[in-house]
């Protein structure tokens, strides 16, 4: 670089540098943003098509995409959507933390639902339990703990399975899912179900004293302090993740394998320990949901978290940071979704649909890029430059 | 690259100037007054054959009567319950539409904070403590209907259907001997879906011989969240008792007994709703459901809080006011229905109508092994 650039004026040189940097730190937040935009406009046109279904529109309604955001945008900004976008999207950062950090240790964690739904039971149990006759101070943070356990033992599990058997994480998380649908199930008809109830539900965590508190809003507009857990979390599993031994380990693991056992690293343990961590996130993000909007559940019970975490992970790139944002960008899609369809007359199913896409947007991206990284290691590409410029230009 | 992201943004330029020219358009929908109703279903669709979309369409049909806006909102998991509830809140609703059991407590919650509000549980009898909060200890201690005079927990007298679909069931029976099996004899509703049964029944043969059983003592799983449970005890108690008809009051743990029923070559019996349209894997030995008519229940109810007449506490829904009834009896099955079955189903509809045909015993809704 530097041969031919000493014919250049320095100032030039500096804007140049300056230019390469802004791209370079931007990239990484731009194939996400695009990711976004190139969602709602295919969201767009999928409202404009399909409007003459919807009742009371004409067919090609072409107003009807931009009346459909500006109500989600208004739902987002009432009292209403602001404290359910914290509430949406606490499960949302919590699940998505542990989904990003499978991804940087290259495991694939899909067994977010089944760890979300047994955190649940574990913090039902405590509650049930325990709740009537402890205070909140002790019932909440013992309920919370137990949420967290009751998760961490169900990531354990496809972790001990991986690293003892090879069983792949994908199968097993998949397979254990549906194990912990039914334990839940039988755990809230059965043993956590109210003795005097004439069809199964559990109690209600209020009534035992397991109610997380409301930090802002009022009882009909509540905010609950998951949000600030899942707030805490990003900067632990950040430093976690680039401050300590095990991350960089985890790191090493998940860039190649195969060096990182070579370079003396037990790949093993990682695996069974990065399982069990990310386990342990959805389950408290099962005990926060629980504790906070929920409250009370009949079998039959739940959720969508496991899957939409794995959106939340690839939208922040596996950033503790990204995350965040992503975590509080789906949650604020929840929360606006009724008003749309209350407002705008567009189901409230858009927003699924626009999380899917932009999921197809991402994958294809890495997709792409992974082609692009194969072309590379083949020598059909000379610089590793272009291979960025390349999957620069497959984000657009 | 460019180029297309040129183009993308100038599309979506276009979209939203287009929509900001029209969207006042878009949004309002025809009102003839100023009634706005929502209804809040339980987690699954609203063209679920079932609560969910007869309650929506009893509710659609009082606001086109009525020229009211009506909105649904579809949770999709528990956590939306509240939430979904109170964006009706926020937005000015006037009447709330919840469905099911498990909205039970989020809406006497509503309730309580919003006493201006009209509530409409459907399935639900309001359970509440001295303050008017929901109870879980099921103690009701509080009178729900002075405590929270605009919640209208709808209830059915399921009685009256089991004793229609009784009479169905004595009809088609050749044998003589005809079977009920419950959930959990606790459960005052499916114990007077089973006393009616007897009774219509015993009104249409008074030598025929109706079997009882429960799938569980406890158990709630078993008895009403297992349909393989289900086939497997309906199995048996279908080859012990030599039964020839099943009616099941056991939700999905009874679609099990109809199974066993298809499987038997005999004819089962469904509850609730149309089971016809719900599980469509009996339809082939499915002679009739015992029916709760939501959609005229609540089209009822609605109706009547417009028109400033409704009460707050439970609201009773029986033949007199079309609340319950038998499904079509079905043209799938190798039945062949006496001729004389339309006409006692009439007179019996219409003995029901007028209040003089008891359709239940004197402890009704308390099973003492009849």
């Amino acid at each position: 670089m530097s041969g031919p650039d000493t014919i250049q004026p320095p100032l030039a040189r500096a804007r140049k540098a300056i230019v390469r940097a802004i791209v370079a730190s931007a990239q990484p937040i731009a194939e996400p943003l695009v990711a976004i935009f190139l969602a709602l406009v295919v969201g767009a046109v999928g409202i404009t098509v399909f409007s003459g279904l919807l009742a009371g529109h004409s067919n090609f309604d072409i107003g009807l995409p931009a009346a459909a955001y500006l109500a989600l945008l208004g739902g987002v900004a009432s009292p209403n959507g602001i404290t359910s976008t914290l509430n949406y999207s606490t499960p949302l950062i919590l699940a998505g933390l542990g989904v990003g950090l499978g991804f940087k240790a290259g495991l694939f964690n899909i067994g977010g639902r089944g760890q979300f739904l047994f955190g649940t039971v574990g913090a039902m149990a405590v509650a049930t339990t325990v709740g009537a006759s402890q205070s909140s101070y002790i019932t909440v943070p013992l309920a919370l703990l137990a949420g967290a356990a009751f998760g961490a033992a169900a990531g354990f599990i496809p972790g001990f399975l991986k690293a003892t058997s090879g069983a792949h994480e994908v199968v097993t998380t998949i397979m254990l899912n549906y194990v912990f649908v039914f334990v839940t199930y039988w755990a809230i008809s059965g043993p956590l179900s109210l003795p005097n109830a004439h069809q199964p539900i559990t109690a209600d965590v209020t009534a035992r004293n397991a109610a997380l508190p409301i930090i802002f809003g009022d009882v009909q507009h509540p905010a609950y302090a998951g949000i600030l857990l899942a707030l805490a979390a990003v900067p632990i599993i950040w430093v976690l993740l680039y401050r300590t031994t095990l991350g960089f380990e985890i790191r090493s693991a998940g860039a190649n394998p195969d060096a990182a056992r070579y370079g003396g690293m037990k790949t093993n343990r990682l695996i069974v320990l990065t399982m069990s961590i990310a386990g342990l996130m959805s389950g408290l993000a099962g005990a926060t949901t629980l504790m906070g909007v929920v409250q009370q559940i009949a079998p039959g019970y739940d959720t969508t978290v496991g899957f939409d975490a794995i959106t939340v992970a690839l939208l922040g790139r596996s950033n503790p940071v990204g995350i965040l944002f992503s975590g509080l960008l789906l949650g604020a899609m929840r929360a606006g979704s009724q008003t749309m369809q209350v407002q705008a007359g567009v189901p409230a199913e858009l927003v699924d649909a626009l999380q899917a896409i932009i999921l197809v947007f991402l994958v294809v991206n890495a997709l792409r890029r992974w082609l692009d990284r194969r072309a590379a290691k083949r020598g059909s590409t000379p610089s590793v430059d272009a291979g960025a410029a390349q999957a620069a230009e497959g984000v657009a | 690259m460019t180029g297309k992201l040129r183009i993308a943004f100038s599309l979506l330029a276009a979209v939203v100037i287009a929509g900001a020219c029209s969207s006042s358009g878009a949004t309002s929908a025809p009102s003839g007054s100023s009634l706005k109703i929502g209804v809040v279903t339980d987690v699954g669709s609203v063209t679920d054959h079932t609560f969910n979309e007869y309650s929506y369409e009893g509710a659609k049909a009082a606001a086109t009567a009525l020229g009211a806006t009506i909105n649904v909102a579809v949770p999709a998991d528990a956590s939306d319950y509240s939430k979904d509830i109170q964006s009706f809140v926020d937005d000015k609703y006037n009447i709330i539409v919840t469905v099911g059991f498990n909205l039970g407590d989020a809406t006497i919650t509503a309730a309580k904070a919003n006493p201006n509000i009209w509530f409409v549980a459907v399935d639900v009898a309001p359970c509440v403590d001295p303050t008017g909060a929901p109870d879980d200890t099921f103690a009701c201690a509080g009178d729900a209907a002075t405590l929270l005079p605009k919640l209208i927990g709808i209830q059915f007298e399921e009685d009256q259907a089991g004793y229609l679909a009784g009479i169905v069931a004595a009809a088609v029976s050749t044998s003589g001997v005809i079977g009920q099996i419950g959930g959990i004899d606790n459960n005052p509703a499916v114990v007077r879906y089973m006393q009616g049964f007897q009774l219509g029944a015993a009104s249409y043969n008074p030598n025929i011989q109706v079997k009882t059983a429960w799938f569980s003592n406890g158990d709630l799983t078993k008895a009403y969240g297992d349909p393989v449970f289900g086939k497997t005890f309906s199995t048996q108690f279908i080859a012990q008792q030599g039964v020839d008809v099943v009616f099941q009051v056991a939700g999905s743990t009874g679609n099990g007994a109809l199974d066993a029923a298809c499987a038997a070559g005999i004819y089962g019996i469904g509850v609730d709703v149309d089971e016809y349209l719900t599980y469509p894997s009996a339809d082939r030995c499915l002679v009739t459901s015992a029916e709760k008519n939501v959609s005229a229940a609540v089209n009822q109810t609605v109706t009547a809080i417009a028109g400033k007449t409704a009460k707050g506490g439970i609201s009773k829904f029986n033949a007199a006011n079309n609340g319950v009834g038998y499904a079509p009896l079905s043209e799938n099955t190798l039945v062949t229905y006496p001729s004389d079955l339309q006409g006692k189903l009439d007179t019996a509809l219409a003995a029901m109508k007028s209040g003089t045909l008891p359709t239940c015993p004197a402890q009704c809704g308390t099973w003492s092994g009849q």
